[in-house]
């Protein structure tokens, strides 16, 4: 039996971890599925991708994937910082980052916030069931407004919506998707990968522990029966002719990335245009008002410069700079000197 | 009248934002200029404009910089503290005023002079009244001391960076001043004279901050993340103030990449992050900096990742003093997060030291792999010093185990990340993007090869290991300065910016009491065996510093075995002003009188 190998002559197998330790049937496992999937098919170079982590059951499945790769699960709520260091000294890099929504939308608000101010170029999966896991099923505050969780009271408290937060503040790649969704997750994956900047997939993942029942309006049935999907998405990678990608009966516009593939938009219903904010807004807007769950790319902006690009650095990886070329010669130090001696 | 001849000390009363920073260290530098020993120190307000500021100016031929016992030139300019700056005269002091405030000086005892500053200024130039005012009274003081012109004229043409415009308008107040005294003063009242001193061509004035920012430069910094904050904001501009300069590639582009972060958790975030990519990377902070940054500081020591961290200390507890200074981090920067921690500490007395700990903090972070602190203060850090000039590194960069190619990874047996291989406590790591046996860092309780494990035995001997790591430190880190007298009598511990008052204390010590006691300086944590042998060697051992509970003190205590306690006493005393000798003197005095009873 012949080994399928990717465009990088990998196996699959290369792009797999450890054995998850989460719940069975925990929506996080499947978003580690597609991980695998989407850095496999695209070809990425495990040794050039890193793994990036918060705290709390979402940020404990790096070890579930991309065992090649190197990884840091880090503190919570503070990885964007580890992220922005690490990306500034190896801008050779791939970040490939995994919060949850109590890691970014409550003790890591502020991270989140000004690593998609700053632009910093990573793919930043929101793991998003509303509920704090390991700490045994406490409301996070993306948790929606009246939903109910398996244990205790309704949630009284409005939510906060990353995508909208992301969509203003200038997020280049704003996309909500569902781990039951396996083939819109993969695309808008793929898609995220092949982005240049910030790009953010807020994934609702029910906890099937803590919040997979009736009332909650983030359980998998209740997700599957609502999701309003605003396009279906075929990716086209690199290497494929556009020619020979096999074109969808109904309307459709592509939309090019960074590294040259294709993320292709199927107009589903009316149409959205991603590069629109206000219409992004609106679509988050009527489906919360509606309590529906609107998923897709909401919004993408591929014309800001990322924050390593705003930083004037030299070409090479930090990381890989010769120290004779990191350390200031003698002669500079004399010159110094003589300055502060009033002589030069 | 005796002539008092280059010992006496100034006190120039002013508010924040007038300009009279500019007009003080015009002073201090026409001084400098003429080879005369001459300290300044400014105490500033937590404020940008309006509230009091003053300048001490300490001018000694024995080389004393710290805050003598008293004032023998007061300049009045402020009316906010007028009646206490008055009130602080002692009986002879030379106060010269400024009229327009219209404030009475009522000092019998004193020489009191009053000059119309503003009035004079205005007639120069009405909108830079206030500021160049301050110009007036240092024209009066060059004519009262007797300044060189051409050491004022080189100590302008500093300050103003040879803008001519400046320079003559400024010149024209000073004249103002030279005038007034010539045609209204009796020099022969005024005891007080400047008198030049051999010139030392080395020496140049500097702040710490300054000589850390180069010092880091020197260590080629990869990332310098910070938030703003007093008294280390000064640290930080000056590391970005010189990259242009010293690191550019001939196209302009950097070595160097700083993020102003959110907020002081996320700038040691990203050192964390840039240690773990590979590179040096740095934060610049003050006490509630290094309060909020605990909890990355953990991540580094447990899972072994370089960075480095300057602590420009000010006053605590809270916000406690912005703006005055204080050792009170010391214990902090040591034992930073929960758990079982150490930090390396980094302790630097001058500005050689502190350009050198800039670059060696890196080597010792490298080394070690783990978090290792600058402890800097606000008057090491925001005042000028002397400083001979500064050393080019004399070892290449110390990178540390780092294996870079596969032929390096497969020359170790049993590699492991956090494998001891060479029995030094200290493992071998692998860089993201090497693609060498990758792993998931993690703060997690962890094996030998990183993999998550809460086995009791794999958790003790990895805290055992980095206990280990840290105490091999303590022979080859920055070791004491000593300084011992053939009695052995006593012997003072000190570290830090109380260099600058050591030598005044130990006169005090000799002249008053006729003790002659030996000095050992502290310059890093963990401590050097050196300093428990200084222990053993004298009688009686007392430990001087800047803050109110004994913080090196305590650490002594609890390291040393237990017959050393009892000869260790305590002199810890802190109010936000830099360390006045005589408080010290007295402290140490008080401790001796107690010990011979």
């Amino acid at each position: 039996m012949t080994i399928k190998l990717n465009v990088i002559d990998l196996p699959k197998d290369d792009y797999k971890g450890g054995k998850s330790t989460l719940c069975p049937g925990c929506g996080h496992d499947q978003i580690s599925n597609v991980i695998i999937n989407a850095a496999w098919d695209n070809g990425l170079h495990p040794e050039k991708l890193a793994k990036m982590s918060g705290i709390g059951c979402s940020s404990k499945t790096p070890a579930y994937f991309l065992g090649k790769s190197h990884g840091f699960n880090t503190v919570h709520g503070r990885m964007p910082a580890v992220t922005t260091g690490a990306a500034m000294g190896n801008r050779g890099l791939t970040f490939l980052a995994v919060s949850g929504d109590g890691d970014s939308a409550s003790i890591g608000i502020g991270q989140f916030i000004h690593a998609v101010r700053r632009n910093l170029d990573m793919v930043y999966v929101l793991e998003n069931n509303g509920v704090y896991g390991l700490t045994k099923g406490q409301y996070s505050a993306t948790a929606v407004k009246g939903s109910k969780k398996k244990k205790g009271p309704a949630n009284e408290h409005q939510p906060i919506d990353l995508c909208k937060l992301a969509i203003n503040l200038g997020c280049t790649f704003v996309a909500r998707s569902f781990s039951g969704s396996k083939k819109q997750l993969t695309a808008l994956m793929k898609a995220a990968m092949s982005h240049k900047g910030f790009a953010l997939i807020d994934v609702i993942s029910p906890c099937v522990t803590f919040n997979n029942n009736d009332e909650s309006l983030r359980s998998y049935t209740y997700v599957k029966d609502n999701d309003v999907e605003l396009h279906a998405y075929d990716y086209i990678p690199t290497q494929t002719p556009i020619e020979s990608a096999a074109s969808p009966e109904g309307e459709f516009h592509d939309i090019t990335l960074f590294d040259g593939s294709i993320l292709r938009l199927e107009t589903i219903g009316s149409d959205h245009d991603p590069s629109d904010a206000m219409a992004a807004l609106n679509a988050l807007h009527k489906a919360e008002s509606e309590d529906k769950h609107v998923t897709g790319l909401l919004y993408f902006d591929p014309t800001r410069a990322t924050a390593v690009e705003d930083q004037c650095l030299v070409e090479t990886p930090l990381s890989e700079v010769d120290d004779s070329n990191m350390r200031p010669s003698a002669a500079t130090l004399d010159t110094l000197n003589a300055r502060f001696r009033g002589k030069a | 009248m005796e002539r008092i001849v280059n010992d006496f000390q100034l006190n120039i009363a002013t508010a924040n934002g007038t300009g009279s920073q500019s007009a003080n260290l015009i002073l201090l530098h026409t001084m400098f200029n003429m080879g005369v020993p001459v300290s300044g120190k400014n105490l500033f307000p937590s404020n940008i404009s309006g509230l009091p500021t003053w300048y001490i100016l300490r001018v000694s031929d024995n080389g004393y910089q710290a805050p003598g016992d008293r004032t023998h030139i007061q300049i009045l300019m402020n009316k906010a503290t007028w009646d206490d700056d008055i009130a602080n005269c002692l009986p002879g002091t030379l106060i010269l005023f400024n009229t327009d405030v219209k404030m009475p000086v009522e000092r019998d005892d004193c020489n009191v002079i009053g000059v119309s500053m503003t009035k004079m200024a205005r007639g120069l130039n009405p909108k830079l009244a206030k500021m160049i005012s301050n110009m007036v009274y240092v024209g009066l003081l060059a004519e009262i001391l007797g300044l060189d012109d051409s050491a004022l004229d080189a100590a302008l043409a500093q300050q103003f960076k040879g803008k001519a415009r400046a320079i003559e308008l400024n010149l024209q107040a000073v004249d103002l001043g030279r005038n007034f005294v010539k045609e209204n003063v009796d020099l022969d009242s005024i005891p007080f004279r400047i008198e030049g001193r051999d010139i030392d061509e080395n020496l140049f004035l500097v702040e710490g901050n300054e000589a850390v920012a180069l010092g880091c430069h020197y260590g080629g910094v990869g990332l310098l993340s910070w938030y703003p904050i007093t008294p280390s904001s000064s640290l930080a501009e000056g590391i970005i103030a010189y990259i242009p300069e010293l690191r550019a590639d001939e196209n302009g582009d950097h070595f160097c990449a700083v993020v102003q972060a959110e907020d002081e958790l996320a700038a040691a975030g990203m050192v964390v992050g840039g240690g773990w990519s590979g590179i040096r990377a740095m934060t610049a902070t003050s006490g509630p900096g290094i309060s909020l940054m605990s909890e990355f500081i953990g991540l580094a020591y447990f899972a072994e990742v370089p960075g480095v961290i300057w602590d420009v200390n000010r006053t605590g507890p809270s916000t406690g003093l912005p703006t005055r200074t204080q050792q009170g981090d010391l214990t902090m920067l040591y034992e930073a997060s929960h758990g079982d921690t150490t930090h390396p500490v980094l302790i630097p007395g001058n500005m050689q030291e502190c350009f050198e700990y800039g670059w060696k903090a890196f080597d010792v972070a490298e080394r070690l792999q783990t978090l290792v602190f600058g402890f800097s203060d606000l008057d090491l850090g925001m005042n000028r010093w002397a400083c001979p000039g500064f050393v080019y590194p004399d070892t290449p960069m110390d990178r540390g185990k780092v294996i870079r190619t596969q032929a390096e990874l497969d020359a170790i047996e049993n590699y492991g990340r956090y494998r001891d291989v060479d029995g030094d406590g200290i493992p071998y790591r692998t860089l993201p993007g090497s693609g060498l046996d990758p792993i998931l860092y993690r703060g997690t309780g962890h094996d030998e090869d990183g993999i998550y494990s809460e086995k009791p035995e794999v958790y003790h001997a990895l805290m055992m290991r980095l206990k280990r790591k840290m105490d091999n430190a303590r022979t080859w880190l920055p070791q004491p300065v000593l300084r011992e007298e053939d009695e052995k009598e006593v012997g003072i511990i000190y570290y830090g910016s109380m260099e600058n008052s050591i030598q005044e204390i130990d006169d005090i010590l000799e002249g008053e009491i006729g003790r002659k006691v030996s000095q050992c300086r502290v310059r890093s944590l963990p401590l050097s065996p050196v300093v428990e042998q200084f222990i053993r060697d004298h009688e009686t051992v007392i430990v001087l510093e800047i803050n109110r509970d004994g913080q090196l003190y305590g650490i002594l205590r609890r390291e040393l075995p237990n017959e050393l306690i009892p000869k260790m006493h305590s002199a810890a005393y802190s109010d936000g002003m830099p360390p006045r000798a005589r408080q010290y003197a007295e402290l140490i005095k008080n401790v001796l009188a107690e010990v011979e009873e």
